[in-house]
């Protein structure tokens, strides 16, 4: 194998660069999907539920269902409803779908919650909400819980939901789209002869590959950019460590996934293929790399996978940065760099051995 | 050896996809400085061999000399700017301009912008090719063919590999096009052309009739004709096809 000639990489980007230029709506449409995206995730993903009917039966000692109806009445989420005579009632209400739950005050001042269990996300927080309620009432009148939580050490006092999803989330749409973006590279060069046209002046495999990295290169930046900016800004969710920091990190993990979309584009015939090859990637990525679920939630035997990705490390990483605020100087931050360039020249190298000269 | 070396040597040559058997057993010898006109229907492997001489396919057995090394060996100037390659599916990127596709593999094989920019001038002009800013994709069949045919002559190589080079070319430039393989050829330059208009291959030094994989002749196109005793190559070519046959079902 010869050396790399970059006068022949440079030639190969600059085609490469000139089509996406003649290509401005393909452009578009690549940085402004992943922008899509994030905003989706970030609107859909992590809401409290709002406009949850639920009916009350007061039957508690004045005082106390007086304080605990104010403190229901101003929550969010409940709407709540006094039309019902009794439990049996509210119940039936409940199962005629009516309702999401009966809170029955008792005459001894506990509370019974008879629940719509069908959906756990609303029935945690009819739960949440009566709990909060309660919890209030109990510090007006000076009582202690027994358990008190102090100022967290990394990240808010109350977190919401979004904020640990976000670093995740931004991994995902960084890896996804970067692979897109490679995997169509050349599927269809290599039958219709331009390749064999390329080969003949001299160029290797790995001349191509690098020629159409570098050309890619400036779309990454693009969407990493958008990516970001949405995230963090669009949502407001706070960077405690560097911008700057989390931007190489996605870099780095684009890098990661172009060169994993360059020898699928090596290895599929035709664009079809391409993207059926790319599903067996995406989701692995999207479900084993902590980034909806801890990785420590998974059965064991499956957490290797999760750390031979390189998703799961940028997404630690990402976290590190954003809510623990970690810089360089630790493990989670740094390994991400070197797992994500290590993965990128495998993939490359792989890429290149698959991308024969000769057959 | 040193001149008398054929810039193209190729003995015993057997070659296919899977069980297919595309080339099998073929012998062919290209002088140095001479067109060989490489003649035969589709689908008897005129485009394999082609790619065979490229160094793009390895050969399942047999030798293959190109410019005095087996092409896509370690040391051999093939593939490489030695070689000038025209693929029969014009493999052209269509969303370029004439232009851009003229940088595009100039600078493939490291050629400097002025030295690109002047032969480019000259193409266009001999070729009579549309303005170089014309996008190759919104470009006729015949002047994206004319397109092709500039980028394998672009970096002046040694060898010429043209694969069908004058299809939907009219006849006064394909008339053009063989005066000026002709004036290089004579200046040391080896031409291999494929074509399917058997009598164009008249004009070349010597040619290869090809069927099933092998040549039944190689010769002189004259030489050739006196064989079978034909008039013209076209009868030649079926004379011998028909012989062929006879042998096969015998």
């Amino acid at each position: 194998m010869s050396l790399i000639n970059f006068t022949r990489v440079g030639a190969i980007a600059g085609r490469k660069f000139a089509s996406l230029r003649r290509d401005k709506r393909m452009v578009g449409f690549i940085i402004i999907m992943p922008a899509i995206q994030i905003l989706l995730f970030g609107i859909a993903l992590g809401g409290t539920p709002t406009g949850l009917d639920v009916a009350v039966i007061d039957e508690g000692p004045a005082q106390l269902s007086t304080s605990v109806l104010a403190e229901l009445n101003q929550s969010e989420p409940l709407v709540l409803h006094y039309d019902e005579a009794s439990v049996e009632s509210a119940r039936s209400g409940v199962q005629e779908g009516q309702y999401w739950a009966v809170i029955h005050i008792r005459q001894d001042g506990t509370i019974e919650l008879h629940l719509d269990n069908s959906n756990q996300q609303i029935s945690q927080t009819i739960i949440i909400e009566v709990r909060d309620a309660l919890t209030a009432v109990a510090e007006e009148s000076g009582a202690q819980l027994p358990v008190e939580i102090a100022e967290p050490i990394y990240g808010d006092a109350a977190p919401a939901f979004i904020d640990f999803l976000a670093p995740g989330i931004m991994t995902m749409v960084c890896f996804m789209f970067s692979l897109i973006l490679t995997t169509m590279a050349f599927v269809g060069e290599r039958y219709d002869g331009t390749l064999d046209r390329v080969f003949a002046a001299g160029t290797s495999p790995m001349e191509v590959l690098l020629g159409h990295l570098a050309a890619f290169s400036t779309i990454l930046v693009g969407q990493v950019t958008v990516v970001i900016l949405i995230a963090v800004y669009g949502f407001d969710i706070p960077v405690n460590g560097s911008p700057l920091l989390l931007f190489a990190v996605g870099i780095f993990l684009g890098l990661a996934a172009m060169c994993m979309g360059l020898l699928v584009s090596s290895k599929a015939k035709s664009e079809f293929q391409a993207m059926q090859l790319n599903m067996p990637i995406m989701f692995p990525v999207m479900l084993l790399s902590g980034i909806l679920w801890p990785v420590e939630a998974l059965p064991t035997f499956i957490q290797p996978l999760s750390w031979a990705l390189p998703s799961t490390w940028t997404a630690e990483a990402f976290r590190s940065i954003m809510v623990r605020g970690w810089g360089m100087s630790h493990s989670e931050v740094w390994i991400a760099f070197v797992f994500n360039l290590a993965f990128a020249a495998f993939a490359l190298l792989l890429a290149a051995r698959s991308l024969k000269a000769r057959e | 050896m040193g001149e008398t070396e054929a810039a193209i040597s190729v003995r015993g040559l057997v070659r296919g996809y899977g069980s297919l058997r595309v080339l099998d057993g073929l012998e062919m010898t290209v002088a140095t400085g001479s067109i060989y006109g490489l003649l035969g229907p589709s689908g008897c492997g005129k485009t394999t061999l082609l790619k065979v001489v490229l160094g793009r396919l390895i050969p399942e057995a047999g030798e293959v000399s190109v410019l005095g090394a087996p092409p896509g060996e370690k040391g051999s100037p093939v593939p490489g700017s030695a070689v000038g390659y025209s693929p029969q599916e014009i493999a052209l990127y269509e969303d370029l301009t004439i232009a851009e596709s003229m940088r595009f593999h100039g600078r493939l094989h490291g050629m400097p912008i002025e030295r690109i920019r002047e032969r480019q001038a000259w193409l266009i002009d001999f070729l009579d090719l549309p303005e170089s800013s014309r996008q190759v994709g919104k470009l006729s069949g015949g002047q994206r063919r004319r397109v092709s045919l500039a980028v394998a002559l672009l970096h002046e190589p040694e060898l010429l590999l043209l694969d069908e080079p004058t299809v939907g070319v009219d006849p006064e430039l394909r008339a053009r096009l063989w005066e000026h393989l002709r004036t290089i050829a004579e200046g040391g330059v080896s031409v291999v052309v494929t074509t399917h208009y058997i009598d164009e291959a008249g004009k070349a030094d010597r040619v290869g009739m090809m069927r099933n994989g092998v040549l039944l002749a190689e010769d002189s196109p004259s030489a050739v004709m006196a064989a079978q005793q034909a008039d013209s190559l076209e009868e030649a070519f079926l004379s011998l096809c028909s012989r062929d046959t006879l042998v096969v079902t015998q």
